[in-house]
């Protein structure tokens, strides 16, 4: 539709993309929208192919059922919505210790003035790739002689290591962005650096302290590693490490492959809530983090 | 304040940014601490246990020097786990350049539905990697899994495979889940996207090129920067990504589709005395993922001065 529009009246889409997308303009012919159409339904099937195939394992024998069955009668001694909360309080624990250091990081490695800023900040990011798999032995260790074995803290903290690297390289990415003449008038008031911390640079920050909080729960959500070493008491199972509890819970018969599948499906739950309500929050922190400049 | 006080004040302004090391201490002492303890502390105790032989209650070590590293590196599994780990990377590489390229630049190109698509394609990138992989796993299941069943139920039995038993076809289903995990790429390039310069466009515009061509030699070239940052994260990825084979083909068959992190979860969760040997290995992916985040500072440096 908007190609023909375009076609008529050539000036006006010139100056419509310009405003809105310019992006919108490359797509000059019929055929070429129509190609990108098939290309782009292909490959949504394909990927929609696998969680579809778990909805329809899981109705396959009981139907609907089995969705029922899971918060009615749960499987493997654990309740499913408990997986959840368990992973919603190592997420507290994530979110909190990482915006603590990332912030006060933040303004300190954009906002403050001392020898050897830039090189203090390129050791931070060194650490930017570190796998949590890579640092197990020792981190198992420090858990043993802090005490912190099947508490949310003892997970939520070395998830905290693991991704305070980039929530550093996010808050300084941002706090670059916000003119150094606000601080300086409030200087210039009087304001010393922890009022201007507090009042200026946390308000300013919020979009990125916000898409930072989002990413620390969806990573707390996928996170499978720290809760299988430093769990061991069942009840504290989080929703990445159910799926391994309920399929040892359950057999290889119809009945029971058809519950499992609909734990899947329900597990994939949060997933989905959080594209859809707070996709804008996830792209925009790791897109803004994921580059230096 | 009168003018001629002014001068004064700047010069004092001056003199207190050079001082502020002492606040900036105290801003950067959470960040000082978490560092101490998960990376200084951690490597230290790690390069000190890699020459031991212990076990997870780190009672009764027993020095054993060098002998870790050397059983490591020729240990043949540990080699297949590496070679795999790159190769996996690398797949899903080739996808994110190609496929999440393209994903990317068609969603930008104003399609309807666009937020059902982008749902689409980037969830699997935010479930846990171990719901994936065990989603991956039921489907391929050789007797009860949907793939067989369906070509079973379309005369095409024949088709019918053992999926996750038959070495090739397992690697090839590892490869195909950390190609469905191409989410962050599209994410990426979507942003970069959306800061294209309007003016090479609308030059190709005029010349009468073609979509796709338009897409391949205008927009995939002025990507340069995006592509590198994806090629690094991708890289990096795969040695966070022991669950795709945990929880898919459990490294099998035979070890075939073991990669580095699910060779360390081995090793950690079998009880013996391996926690030096572990460790050992741990140093290496510590090195590889040093030098691989060096190669991204100073590969992504001459990127800022460009822009």
């Amino acid at each position: 539709m908007s190609v023909a529009r375009g076609r008529v009246r050539p000036n006006r889409r010139t100056r419509r993309s310009r405003a809105d997308n310019p992006m919108r303009g490359i797509v000059t012919g019929r055929a070429d929208r129509i190609t990108i159409y098939a290309l782009l339904i292909v490959l949504a099937v394909l990927f929609a192919f696998p969680l579809y195939s778990a909805i329809v394992k899981s109705l396959e024998v009981n139907g609907i059922q089995n969705y029922i069955s899971l918060f009615t009668d749960p499987v493997g001694d654990i309740p499913i919505w408990q997986t959840y909360l368990n992973s919603l309080a190592v997420g507290v624990v994530h979110a909190t210790v990482v915006l603590t250091v990332s912030v006060t990081a933040g303004y300190a490695f954009s906002k403050l003035h001392f020898r050897g800023r830039e090189l203090g900040f390129s050791a931070v990011l060194l650490f930017l790739a570190v796998p949590g798999i890579a640092i197990l032995v020792p981190v198992y260790r420090i858990t043993q002689e802090l005490g912190l074995f099947n508490s949310y803290v003892g997970v939520g903290l070395p998830e905290a290591a693991i991704t305070i690297p980039f929530g550093v390289l996010l808050m300084r990415n941002y706090g670059r962005n916000i003119s150094d003449s606000l601080i300086e008038a409030a200087n210039l008031d009087g304001a010393g650096h922890f009022r201007i911390f507090w009042n200026i640079f946390v308000p300013l920050s919020r979009p990125a302290i916000v898409n930072l909080t989002v990413l620390c729960f969806i990573w707390s959500l996928q996170d499978f590693l720290w809760p299988s070493f430093l769990f061991t008491n069942p009840s504290l199972t989080t929703a990445a490490q159910a799926v391994s509890t309920f399929s040892n819970a359950l057999g290889r018969g119809a009945g029971d492959l058809a519950r499992f599948n609909a734990s899947l499906v329900v597990l994939a739950v949060p997933a989905v809530l959080f594209v859809v309500f707070g996709l804008r929050f996830i792209v925009n922190g790791l897109t803004t983090g994921s580059t230096k400049d | 304040m009168t003018i001629r006080e002014q001068p004064r004040q700047v010069l004092k302004r001056r003199a207190s940014k050079r001082s502020d090391w002492k606040v900036a201490l105290v801003f950067l002492l959470p960040l000082l601490v978490m560092y101490a303890i998960y990376y200084l502390y951690s490597i230290g105790f790690l390069a000190s246990t890699s020459t031991t032989k212990v076990s997870v209650t780190f009672f009764n070590s027993i020095d054993v020097g060098w002998r870790n590293y050397a059983q490591l590196l020729t240990d043949p599994v540990f080699i297949r786990s590496m070679v795999n780990n790159i190769l996996f990377a690398c797949i899903s590489i080739v996808a994110a350049l190609t496929v999440a390229f393209f994903i990317a630049t068609a969603l930008a190109t104003g399609v309807r539905a666009k937020r059902f698509f982008y749902l689409i394609f980037l969830l699997p990138a935010l479930m846990p990697l171990s719901l994936v992989a065990t989603i991956f796993g039921s489907m391929l299941t050789e007797r009860t899994g949907i793939l067989n069943q369906t070509l079973r139920a379309i005369g095409l039995g024949a088709l019918a495979q053992p999926w996750l038993t038959q070495p090739g076809l397992a690697f090839a289903v590892v490869a195909v889940i950390f190609c469905y995990l191409i989410g962050l790429p599209i994410m990426y390039y979507t942003a970069d996207l959306s800061a294209l310069p309007t003016e090479s466009l609308e030059a190709a515009l005029l010349d009468g090129a073609g979509t796709f061509r338009i897409m391949r030699s205008i927009i995939y070239p002025m990507m340069r920067g995006t592509h590198i940052t994806i090629i690094l994260s991708l890289l990096l990825g795969s040695f966070r990504s022991l669950e795709v084979v945990l929880f898919s083909t459990r490294g099998g068959p035979g070890q075939s589709t073991e990669i580095v992190g699910s060779y360390i979860y081995g090793f950690a969760t079998s009880g013996g005395p391996t926690i030096g040997f572990v460790s050992a290995v741990s140093i290496i992916v510590l090195v590889i993922a040093l030098v691989l985040s060096i190669a991204q500072m100073v590969v992504t440096r001459p990127r800022k001065d460009m822009r």
